[in-house]
C-alpha cells in the first residue's frame, strides 16, 4: 500500500533565508502524527508544502501521486488555524461553507438534497447540526472552527490536516475535538497530520511525532520521542521541558508503554 | 424638471454611463473588499493620471493611454506581491506612488493642469461620449458573464482562499481576471467620478452593502442598486445645484453607509 504522504528531500525558503530543510519522511495509512516543535520552526510552511499552497524544493507525493499531478482533493480535509472570516462580515450559511468542502478539482456541488445530507452529517459528527441555517461569520470562533471542521470532513477524506485547530475552542470543545479525531482515526482509519502545542490532551491519541525546528528533528513513534536522544540534545531545555510536560511525574500523558520507568526513575 | 432634465442627450449618456460603471464597480468591489485587495482601486486611479497626461501629451484619447498604462501597473503590482513577495497594500502603494509621480513629472512637460485634466481628476459625468458608454455596456457584458460562470470559485476564494486552493480552484487566475477587469473599470469610471474618488465607487456600495445583506447574493444585488441611486441622485443633484457630480455621488455614498450602519444598530437592538 502506498503511503498516504511521501516527503524526500524537501527545502523551502522566504527569499534568501531557508525556512525548512532536509525533511524527509513517510506517513502511512491510519497513522496519527502530532506535528510539534517552536513558533517560527517551519511547521506550518511544512503543510503548505504538502497541500500546495507553497512552493518548495523537493519531492512530495500524496497518495503515491505527484503533487504537481495531485488531483484527488477530495481525500484530504484541511482546517486551518484561524477561521478565514474571524472579524469580518461575510453573508454566508453554515451549511454553504459545509458544502464548499464537497468540492474537488475545482468542480462544485449544488445544494441537492443528497449532498445536504452529507453536509448534515458532517455538522452532527462536529456537534454544529443546530447552527446550519445560521450567517457563519455571526457565530463565535469556536463555533466557527468546528463548522470549519465539519467543512473538512463531509467529502469523508482519508487525510486530515489540521493546523492547531484547539487554538480558540473552550475546554469542553477542545476535548470533543480531539475525541472525535481519535474516534475518526482508530475506528474509521483516517490518517492525522495536526500540528499542536496541545501535547497533553491529544497525546493520548497520536501514534506518531514528527518534530520540525528548520529541520526534521524527529520522526517516529511516540515512545521513541520520549527517549530521543536526538531531541533531548537538539532542542535542550524545550526538549526538557516537553519531555518533563509529556511523563508529568510519572504519568505520561502520550500514553506510552515507558511511563513506570519514568516515574521510578524520579522517585529514584 | 426631471424630465428636463432627462431630455438632454449628454445628461442621458452621463447617466447611461455612470450607471454602467457603477455596476461594474459595486459587483467587482464585492469581491476585492471581501479578498482585501480593494485598495488597489485606490492605487490603480492614481497609476491613471500618468496615462491621462500620456495622452494630453501626445494628444491621443487620454482614456485610450490609460488602458496599457493601468493594465501594466495591475501587472506589476502582481509582480511584486508574488515574486518579491511585497506585502499588498505596499505593492499598490510602489505602484501608486510611481504613478502619481510619473504622471505629474508628464503633466509639466503637457503645459501643467488645464480643463481636460481637471475633468479627469474631478470626473465630470456629463461629458461622456457614446464610444464610452459602449465600452461600459462590453465591460459589464463581460463581467457578468464572468461571474455566472465562476461564482461559485468567487465565493469559495473570496471565503477561503487557501482551501478553494486546495480543492482545485485556480485561485491565482480568478485574481489576476478580477484585477484586469478592475483596471478597465477604474478607466471607464474616470470621467464620472474622477481619479481622485474612483476606488470610493469600488469600497463604499458593498461595504454598505455587506451591512445589510443576509445572503451572499443579496450583497451583489444591493451594491448594485446602493450603486445606482447614488450615480442618479448624485448626477441630479449636481446638475440642479451646479455643484461637481464625482464628488455629490461619493458622499451620497457616505451618507448610504451611514444610514445602512444606524438601521443595522436599530435592527440589533431590537433583535435582542
Amino acid at each position: 500500500m502506498p503511503s498516504i504522504i511521501q516527503a524526500r528531500g524537501v527545502r523551502f525558503k522566504y527569499t534568501q533565508t531557508w525556512v525548512l530543510q532536509g525533511i524527509t519522511f513517510r506517513v502511512r495509512p491510519g497513522d496519527y502524527v502530532g506535528v510539534i516543535g517552536p513558533n517560527g520552526g517551519g511547521k506550518t510552511t511544512l503543510l503548505k508544502l504538502i497541500l500546495g499552497l507553497e512552493q518548495g524544493e523537493g519531492v512530495i507525493k500524496l497518495f503515491g501521486q505527484s503533487l504537481s499531478t495531485f488531483k484527488d482533493w477530495h481525500k484530504i480535509g484541511y482546517l486551518a488555524q484561524k477561521s478565514p472570516v474571524a472579524q469580518t462580515r461575510f453573508p454566508i450559511s453554515v451549511e454553504e461553507v459545509v458544502l464548499m468542502g464537497l468540492c474537488y478539482d475545482g468542480k462544485h456541488k449544488e445544494a441537492t438534497a443528497e449532498n445536504l445530507r452529507a453536509v448534515h452529517q458532517a455538522l452532527a459528527q462536529t456537534r454544529t447540526e443546530h447552527l446550519a441555517k445560521q450567517i457563519f461569520s455571526n457565530l463565535s470562533i469556536g463555533q466557527q472552527q468546528r463548522v470549519l471542521l465539519a467543512r473538512a470532513l463531509v467529502s469523508k477524506p482519508q487525510l486530515l490536516i489540521l493546523d492547531e485547530p484547539s487554538t480558540a475552542l473552550d475546554a469542553d470543545s477542545r476535548e470533543m475535538f480531539f475525541t472525535l479525531l481519535g474516534e475518526l482515526n482508530t475506528k474509521h482509519g483516517v490518517t492525522i497530520l495536526l500540528i499542536t502545542h496541545d501535547t497533553g490532551e491529544v497525546g493520548k491519541y497520536i501514534s506518531k511525532f514528527m518534530y520540525v525546528d528548520r529541520e526534521l528533528v524527529f520522526f517516529g513513534d511516540k515512545e521513541e520521542f520520549c527517549h530521543s536522544q536526538k531531541v533531548a540534545e537538539k532542542l535542550g531545555t524545550f526538549a526538557q521541558h516537553t519531555i518533563d510536560h509529556l511523563h508529568n511525574h510519572g504519568h505520561c500523558p502520550l500514553g506510552c508503554t515507558c511511563h513506570h520507568t519514568h516515574a521510578e526513575e524520579q522517585h529514584d | 424638471m426631471i424630465s428636463e432634465f432627462l431630455s438632454y442627450g449628454f445628461v442621458q449618456r452621463g447617466l447611461a454611463a455612470g450607471s454602467l460603471v457603477a455596476v461594474i464597480c459595486a459587483l467587482l468591489g464585492v469581491f476585492l473588499v471581501l479578498k482585501r485587495l480593494s485598495l488597489i482601486g485606490d492605487g490603480l486611479s492614481h497609476v491613471c493620471l500618468t496615462g491621462v497626461a500620456l495622452g494630453l501629451l501626445t494628444q491621443t484619447n487620454p482614456l485610450y493611454m490609460s488602458v496599457p498604462v493601468v493594465l501594466l501597473s495591475s501587472f506589476g503590482i502582481l509582480q511584486l506581491m508574488e515574486k518579491i513577495k511585497v506585502y499588498g497594500d505596499a505593492a499598490i502603494g510602489i505602484v501608486s506612488a510611481a504613478g502619481l509621480a510619473i504622471g505629474i513629472l508628464l503633466t509639466a512637460l503637457a503645459g501643467g493642469f488645464n480643463a481636460d485634466l481637471f475633468g479627469f481628476l474631478f470626473g465630470s459625468i456629463l461629458t461622456v461620449g457614446r464610444t464610452e458608454v459602449f465600452a461600459c455596456v462590453i465591460l459589464l457584458g463581460a463581467l457578468l458573464l464572468f461571474f455566472l460562470y465562476f461564482y461559485r470559485d468567487l465565493l469559495a476564494a473570496s471565503f477561503d482562499e487557501s482551501f478553494a486552493r486546495t480543492r482545485g480552484v485556480a485561485v491565482k487566475r480568478l485574481n489576476t481576471v478580477l484585477i484586469l477587469f478592475t483596471s478597465l473599470a477604474i478607466v471607464l469610471a474616470l470621467k464620472v467620478v474622477g481619479i481622485f474618488l474612483v476606488s470610493a465607487l469600488i469600497i463604499l456600495p458593498p461595504v454598505t452593502s455587506l451591512l445589510l445583506a443576509k445572503t451572499f447574493k443579496q450583497v451583489l444585488i444591493i451594491s448594485c442598486i446602493l450603486a445606482l441611486v447614488s450615480v442618479w441622485s448624485g448626477v441630479y443633484l449636481s446638475f440642479l445645484f451646479n455643484i461637481p457630480s464625482g464628488a455629490t455621488i461619493i458622499l451620497i455614498n457616505i451618507l448610504l453607509l451611514v444610514l445602512a450602519y444606524g438601521y443595522n444598530k436599530i435592527r440589533s437592538a431590537h433583535a435582542r
